[in-house]
């Protein structure tokens, strides 16, 4: 196990008070906060920074570990002397609105030091009391495709256990998970019983798993309802034609009507994301024009300029052209 | 522990949570989640007009809520941010999310 350096972490100096612990957190929380940064190794950095203060702005905690911390690098391998904690009593901050913070937003450094009594909603070492575990979060990123049939996915999680002796061990486990068809994104599958085991004889905590989509430039989804851009020639767009479309949902034939542009949608009722209300596919056409690089496409593109009166600045209701 | 037969879970929005539910997947008291909606920085669907034995409404929660309300959490534990403050922010990133698929 590494041992962490608080205070490197906020990047301040091991005299800091609190105005100075605090001043640095918010600079760095500023900087690394998930939801507004985009620092790569946000997360990461987000819950080391919340992990130090957590540690640095509480008396007790901070006393503890400067006690436990002098003499040692941080990333060095460490591992606390036994019965190190004598003598030391940490209280929880309960009441407030609690923490909402779970055990996986901690180290294995602070779980070994504070266990999950260190966390500010104080509320573990009840053992005597009987109490659910608490519920997990974790995100799961699938292909549009799998919303449409459903799929499996394997994922691993890492949480904080009591083992035998009592001590708080992480442990690693790996899920296979069943994704049900017509999920949408940002909606969240709960497995019962898969947060953090129950203290005391109290039931498991429960895992919450949020739904996310890959990437991909094809298509926009909102809800159920799913827009695939579909690359038409100019002549399929003009003259109008029979294609063949790749959509989530397996091949498809479509009519593009005759003088359609780019930006036209037609709608495909109910080939959408399923559900008890299926979305509906769009298929945005977007006319994607050929190069002139032989003498021959320049040739066409020359008798088309000279044949057809067309000028796109001129034509009603669109901007005038540019100078 | 490997499990190789896939868990099946329970699809949030075909059962929606209940304020418990909610107050337990993020860490809070169930103090916290109404106070919030009472506030209106988080939305939930009232089941029930009627009130229970414990005079609390039958509140519902999508899967939206749990996502807003642990940013609502983050936001006002980690900048000391009051809860207006909070929801300003989190309807902004909610904006700005909006817009980004739009592209």
């Amino acid at each position: 196990m590494e041992f962490k350096d608080y205070y490197k972490t906020l990047g301040v100096d091991k005299t800091a008070d609190d105005a100075a612990i605090k001043k640095a957190y918010r600079k760095l929380a500023r900087k690394y906060h998930p939801d507004v940064s985009k620092e790569r190794d946000a997360e990461t950095r987000m819950k080391e920074i919340n992990e130090a203060r957590e540690v640095l702005s509480d008396v007790e905690k901070r006393a503890a570990y400067d006690s436990l911390g002098s003499g040692h690098q941080g990333g060095e391998n460490f591992n606390p002397p036994p019965g190190w904690d004598a003598g030391y009593e940490f209280s929880g901050r309960g009441g407030g609105g609690g923490s909402g913070r779970g055990p996986e937003d901690f180290s294995d450094f602070f779980s070994s030091i504070f266990g999950n009594a260190g966390r500010r909603d104080g509320n573990s070492r009840r053992s005597a009391q009987s109490m659910q575990g608490e519920d997990h979060h974790a995100k799961v990123v699938i292909d549009l495709a799998d919303a449409y049939t459903g799929s499996a996915r394997v994922i691993t999680l890492r949480a904080a256990k009591l083992d035998d002796a009592g001590r708080v061990v992480n442990e690693e486990r790996t899920l296979n998970v069943k994704i049900p068809k017509g999920v949408k994104a940002g909606q969240h599958i709960r497995l019962a019983g898969q947060g953090s085991a129950g203290f005391g004889g109290g039931a498991a905590g429960d895992l919450f798993l949020e739904m996310n989509f890959t990437a991909d430039q094809r298509y926009r989804v909102d809800g159920r309802d799913v827009t695939q851009i579909v690359p038409i020639t100019p002549w399929e767009a003009m003259l109008g034609a029979a294609i063949e479309v790749e959509t989530p949902s397996g091949h498809v034939q479509v009519k593009v009507p005759s003088n359609s542009q780019t930006s036209r949608k037609l709608r495909l009722k109910g080939r959408g994301i399923p559900g008890v209300s299926p979305g509906d596919l769009y298929l945005e056409l977007t006319v994607v024009l050929p190069s002139a690089d032989t003498d021959k496409s320049r040739e066409l593109y020359a008798a088309m300029a000279r044949e057809m009166d067309f000028n796109p600045r001129q034509m009603p209701g669109t901007p005038a052209g540019t100078p | 522990m490997t499990s190789y037969n896939p868990i099946s879970g329970v699809l949030i929005d075909d059962v929606a949570l209940t304020i418990d539910e909610l107050a337990r997947a993020c860490a809070v008291e169930r103090t916290w989640i109404r106070q919030h909606v009472e506030d209106g920085f988080l939305s939930c669907t009232v089941m029930l007009l009627v009130e229970d034995a414990n005079d609390e409404p039958h509140w519902k929660f999508a899967s939206r809520e749990l996502v807003r309300a642990r940013k609502l959490i983050a936001f006002e534990r980690d900048f000391d941010a009051n809860p207006e403050l909070a929801a300003l922010l989190v309807d902004l990133l909610e904006e700005i999310a909006e817009l980004k698929r739009r592209l």
